[in-house]
């Protein structure tokens, strides 16, 4: 496999009042192949959305470069980016303000390829609304005339106007119903078969993610804690973190088993040594003084932890 | 129904003023010591089902039953509302930093609830509003009852939303999705509060539209479809065996965490109606795969085991 994406180091900070640092993401490498799902899971406040954001030249990174087909692309200009938006798009959570109220369908479908100077708009966008499963009457109307569902699909479909080979989709299924949730699933898995996209899904869900993608990487704090399989890591996942999500899923088939204790620290003073140990059922007092690094325990599957579970 | 039963809802039923009907004829009973789940997709009438128990619909016309102990609640006063609200009921939202008064700190609220229902000195009231807060998990209560609602977490925010609402003893508690805005590991802390409650006594109705949050809390579970009942039994009966085809289509679409990996999730097509335009036969029949023409008439919720209640004409006799 070719890689499409690759991000070395990568760390972003926010200054805040009274000279505090927000640490959202904190020196991650990763990887994204050409045509592969990569699914980014943790919870509020770990850093996913921002990682996703930095990932594809939305505000630039603190320090860490970002490199698409080999070639750098953090550190640059917006007017040198541009040339390489077209090539990443973003799909939002939120399909109800991302569409501009005053504007119809149409108009806003065509706009990235008016702005990217594309022609053949029309056949497009009539090419696009079949495989998001819409009908050509959609476009002379509003967003607010559509459901959560549709108006998602139309979401999709302007992410893919300029035919991106990377898709960052930010929580594309969370403000969905069951039944619409389980639609829009299938239609990004379609999708993803036919046009042979990469995505990166930025996701809390790991029952969706793991219908939806090929490797997962956990954040905890800005850091992520496990990357692998995403069907093995869930099978039996190797950092307490990691099995502590998955055990707090409620589930029809078990009961819950004791949840973790205490709430996420704050990333403005994140703990010493291993950011996790302070909730972690397992940990030892090597965890509290020295911060694990990332490494691979079996092919295929990395973990920052001191004691794996595997 | 036993006489342990503490909610009754009697063939409820809820409209616009322009006559639009919102809930129809909504039957449900909560005991003591139960939880009962109300799960429905957004705009089902959940919301409103709990929203009428506690008298917070002014505007709309009800019909119908609601028992509570041994009262009719339907046509009762402002005045006979409000005493009942908090000492006999109580209700939790999804959203606690809006159920907070942004200026006040969050102990001086919950004082307020306490001597609002009873006569105690402010020092008895912030006393019980501490053991209220220590009981629910949030660690140093005293601390915590002088902070306001911005400076909490929004699993602490949700934990002292609870103290409140059980700081007059109710003997129901209604949570509307308490859980949703809260992340995996802090929503487990908070349904097995939720657990310790029912266990504790009191009646709780749980408003969810999460499946595995209601497996996880609940001993009996009510699925509402477009204002209606559709089905309704012992949690465990109905996540084993689903009988009406909603709830089977409901189970089926949420992605399994384990065993093989399906290349479709199985989904219902098309969305549920607008109040407005139900059909006059089943409601989810435009949608139902197991669709037949005697589907054209409402059919009524039968029972076709001891315990369960389905309304579907695949269980006619």
């Amino acid at each position: 496999m070719t890689i499409l994406l690759e991000a070395k180091n990568l760390s972003k900070q926010y200054r805040l009042s009274h000279g505090q640092t927000l640490r959202a993401v904190s020196d991650v490498s990763l990887v994204v192949h050409r045509g592969e799902a990569l699914a980014l899971v943790g919870e509020s406040g770990c850093g996913k959305s921002t990682l996703g954001r930095t990932l594809i030249g939305l505000g630039a990174p603190s320090s860490g470069d970002v490199f698409f087909e080999g070639e750098r692309i953090s550190g640059l200009s917006d007017r040198a980016l541009r040339r390489w938006r077209p090539r990443m798009q973003m799909v939002f959570q939120d399909s109800s303000s991302t569409f501009n109220p005053r504007r119809t369908i149409g108009e806003t479908l065509a706009e990235p390829m008016r702005i990217h100077g594309r022609t053949g708009i029309a056949e497009r966008i009539a090419a696009l609304l079949e495989q998001v499963g819409l009908s050509s009457s959609v476009l002379s109307r509003y967003p607010h005339e559509f459901s959560g569902g549709q108006r998602q699909r139309l979401n999709i479909a302007r992410a893919l106007m300029l035919g991106p080979d990377l898709l960052v989709a930010d929580e594309p299924t969370s403000a969905l119903d069951v039944s619409v949730q389980a639609q829009i699933v299938n239609l990004l898995r379609e999708l993803r078969n036919s046009l042979g996209v990469a995505c990166v899904f930025i996701s809390h869900d790991l029952a969706v993610v793991r219908q939806m993608a090929d490797r997962i990487a956990v954040m905890y704090l800005g850091r992520i804690v496990e990357e692998g399989d995403v069907l093995a890591v869930l099978q039996a996942p190797a950092h307490p973190y990691t099995r502590a999500l998955l055990n707090a899923v409620p589930r029809p088939d078990r009961p819950l088993p004791p949840p973790l204790k205490g709430d996420v620290p704050s990333p403005i003073h994140p703990p010493q040594g291993c950011a996790f140990h302070t909730r972690c059922p397992l940990a030892q007092p090597r965890c509290a003084q020295e911060r694990p690094e990332p490494h691979r325990i079996v092919e295929g599957r990395t973990v920052a932890c001191h004691y794996p579970l595997l | 129904m036993g006489a342990d039963a503490l909610l009754k809802l009697h063939h409820l039923h809820l409209e616009l003023p322009d006559g639009t009907a919102l809930l129809e004829d909504v039957s449900l009973t909560v005991r003591r010591g139960d939880a009962l789940g109300v799960v429905g997709e957004s705009g089902s009438g959940k919301s409103l089902t709990a929203m009428s128990v506690m008298g917070l619909l002014p505007g709309l016309k009800a019909s119908g039953s609601i028992g509570f102990e041994a009262r009719e609640l339907l046509g009762m006063k402002d005045r006979e509302w409000r005493r009942l609200r908090g000492a006999g009921m109580a209700m939790i939202f999804q959203d606690p930093m809006t159920a907070f008064l942004p200026v006040r700190s969050i102990g001086a609220q919950i004082d307020e609830q306490i001597r609002l229902h009873e006569r105690v000195s402010r020092r008895e009231a912030r006393a019980r509003t501490v053991a209220l807060l220590g009981r629910m998990g949030v660690p140093d209560p005293e601390a915590a009852a002088k902070r306001y609602p911005h400076q909490l977490s929004g699993g602490l925010r949700q934990r002292a939303m609870i103290a409140m609402a059980l700081s007059c003893g109710p003997a129901l508690l209604i949570a509307d999705e308490p859980t949703t805005a809260l992340d995996v590991t802090v929503q487990a802390q908070i349904l097995t509060l939720l657990c310790e409650i029912r266990d504790s006594g009191a009646g709780v109705m749980l408003i969810t539209h999460d499946m595995g949050v209601v497996a996880q809390t609940c001993t009996h579970v009510a699925v509402v479809y477009s204002g209606l009942v559709v089905e309704q039994g012992p949690v465990a009966a109905v996540m084993a065996r689903p009988l009406h085809p909603y709830t089977q289509a409901l189970l089926e679409a949420i992605p399994p965490l384990d065993g093989p990996r399906p290349d479709a999730l199985p989904s219902i097509p098309g969305r549920p109606p607008a109040p407005d335009a139900r059909p006059e036969g089943c409601v989810f029949a435009p949608r139902c795969r197991f669709v037949r023409p005697d589907c054209a008439v409402r059919p009524a919720l039968r029972e076709p085991e001891e315990g369960r209640r389905v309304a579907c004409v695949l269980y006619d006799a």
